[in-house]
């Protein structure tokens, strides 16, 4: 699904952001992508998407090479993949339906198809309720809950998410952390960056951990550590 | 492009002159009355073309004939006139004639005064000669010259090459005004796109982080810009349109051309054009506000 072959990334500042990873996920995996601030986590998840493109190094994503993919297709790369940030990033004058048809509307998708979609993905993450609020409506919880239908409307082929959980208290996290698991278990595979060592352990997922921009540990069903 | 993304852009970039109204205001009125500006002057440069259009068309050629040529004389050389390839029509005036026709003109009623009479009439014998065809004067006055009993010759010379010279003055004029008010019209437009852009930077980042093309993104700017050129264009025209009669009765008295020979049509066309020029300022400047979008849309986080 992804293969990211011996990818370095040095910013123009000369800072090191990642040296020379390497690393495969495959279809269906949910992989936790640890480490301290400044490991080089969201510049990893930023060149799965092309907001960053390597220095060196070569990233697969569904068998395409994307670094090398010209800018006009990045769009279509995106389509195929649902981004969560930790700050919502919903848009505030949109009711919580218009924010998830955002992703449909983008790829001229008509009406009555958008209706339908929306309606699903709401249901998916236990919103379809508020679908007429706006987002300043709605608690931190259902915010986010608002941004991963926005991700998922789209049926994603890997849904990646920096801190989804940053700003939230912890049960709330544990119902966000949950949705994840739900749509994982539906085929769609997961990269989430977090400081949730209480979720990751509980969880036992795949874990990757980041140190100073390289790999310090790959386990399958791991913990937190990474000192 | 789908129904469904027009609709899409088209919704967008109403909704979004709606919530920014202050900023749309100032832009459609700029347009709307740079275009007025513009088509002011381009109305009065037309204007004056179609006077001196005219002025060539009535051109009449004076030639005084020498003081001593008798009337018989002045008539056979009128017949010889009559028969060139480039006359239309030609007419022998007396100077008997000229002297009775200058003293019917109450204007000139005043030469009494300071001493000038019929019977001590100055005036010579004249040939009139109307043109067939006003490109055709440079060679009648050439031949004329030459001929013996001619002692010199008018044809408004000077002021014809006046209103000439006015008149290329003029579309100078308009057109480095058209440039001009078009140049800061499209700044204006270019300006606002910039200031959404900058208002609507958190939408573009998650247009582009849903899959949006850069096209996608600029689509409702694009649009944006287009209304804001049209509806300036509207009320320029309407402007232009309303005061025409008004405008051109109240030059008129002041300058006698003003709106001789612009026919409805031809302000119609004119308008069609102003009208064009705002449609044209908006896109433009819109797209030259959108060339760099990916700025806008690469901060994620």
């Amino acid at each position: 699904m992804i293969e990211i072959q011996n990818v370095t990334k040095i910013f123009p500042n000369g800072v090191r952001a990642l040296n020379d990873i390497s690393v495969t996920i495959n279809k269906g995996d949910f992989v936790f992508l640890v480490g301290p601030s400044g490991a080089g986590k969201s510049t990893f998840l930023k060149m799965l998407f092309r907001e960053e493109i390597p220095t060196m190094g070569k990233i697969l994503v569904d068998g395409k090479d994307i670094v090398t993919m010209p800018e006009s297709r990045v769009p279509y790369l995106r389509r195929n993949l649902g981004i969560v940030l930790q700050d919502f990033q919903l848009l505030k004058n949109r009711t919580v339906a218009e924010n998830v048809a955002f992703g449909l509307r983008v790829v001229g998708v008509s009406d009555a198809v958008i209706n339908t979609r929306i309606q699903e993905a709401l249901e998916q993450v236990g919103l379809s309720h508020k679908r007429r609020m706006f987002p300043t409506e709605l608690s931190g919880g259902e915010q986010q809950r608002v941004c991963i239908a926005r991700a998922i409307v789209n049926n994603p082929l890997v849904l990646i998410t920096d801190e989804p959980t940053g700003n939230l208290d912890p049960m709330i996290s544990d119902e966000i952390i949950k949705l994840f698991l739900e749509i994982n278990m539906r085929g769609t595979t997961i990269i989430m960056a977090t400081h949730n060592e209480k979720i990751v352990n509980k969880l036992r997922r795949r874990v990757l951990a980041l140190m100073d921009g390289t790999i310090i540990k790959d386990e399958e069903c791991g913990t937190y550590a990474y000192e | 492009m789908s129904l469904a993304k027009l609709s899409f852009f088209l919704t967008e970039a109403l909704t979004n002159l709606r919530r920014s109204g202050i900023t749309t205001f100032i832009t459609v009125s700029t347009v709307a009355i740079s275009l007025v500006i513009m088509g002011a002057f381009l109305f009065t440069t037309m204007n004056l073309e179609a006077f001196l259009l005219q002025m060539q068309s009535e051109a009449m050629v004076t030639v005084y004939l020498k003081n001593d040529t008798l009337l018989a004389e002045a008539h056979t050389f009128n017949m010889r006139l009559a028969d060139m390839p480039e006359v239309a029509d030609s007419l022998v005036v007396s100077s008997e004639d000229a002297v009775r026709e200058l003293f019917s003109d109450p204007d000139d009623k005043r030469l009494l005064q300071i001493g000038v009479t019929p019977e001590d009439n100055p005036l010579p014998t004249t040939i009139r000669i109307k043109l067939k065809n006003p490109d055709l004067l440079k060679s009648i006055v050439d031949k004329v010259k030459l001929e013996p009993l001619v002692d010199n010759l008018s044809y408004g010379e000077d002021l014809f090459k006046q209103f000439e010279g006015m008149s290329g003055l003029l579309w100078y004029v308009s057109l480095s005004v058209v440039v001009l008010l078009g140049c800061s019209s499209m700044f204006i437009v270019f300006n606002t796109v910039r200031m959404t852009l900058f208002m609507r930077r958190e939408e573009i980042i998650i247009m582009k982080l849903v899959g949006a093309t850069d096209w996608f993104v600029r689509g409702p700017f694009i649009i944006e810009g287009l209304v804001q050129g049209l509806i300036g264009s509207v009320i320029a025209t309407i402007i232009l349109l309303s005061s025409y009669h008004l405008v051109v009765g109240k030059f008129a008295e002041l300058i006698p051309f003003f709106g001789i020979g612009i026919t409805f049509e031809q302000l119609f066309k004119l308008t069609a054009k102003l009208f064009m020029m705002g449609l044209i300022l908006g896109v433009v400047g819109s797209l030259l506000s959108l060339r760099d979008i990916r700025k806008f849309s690469s901060s994620v986080n």
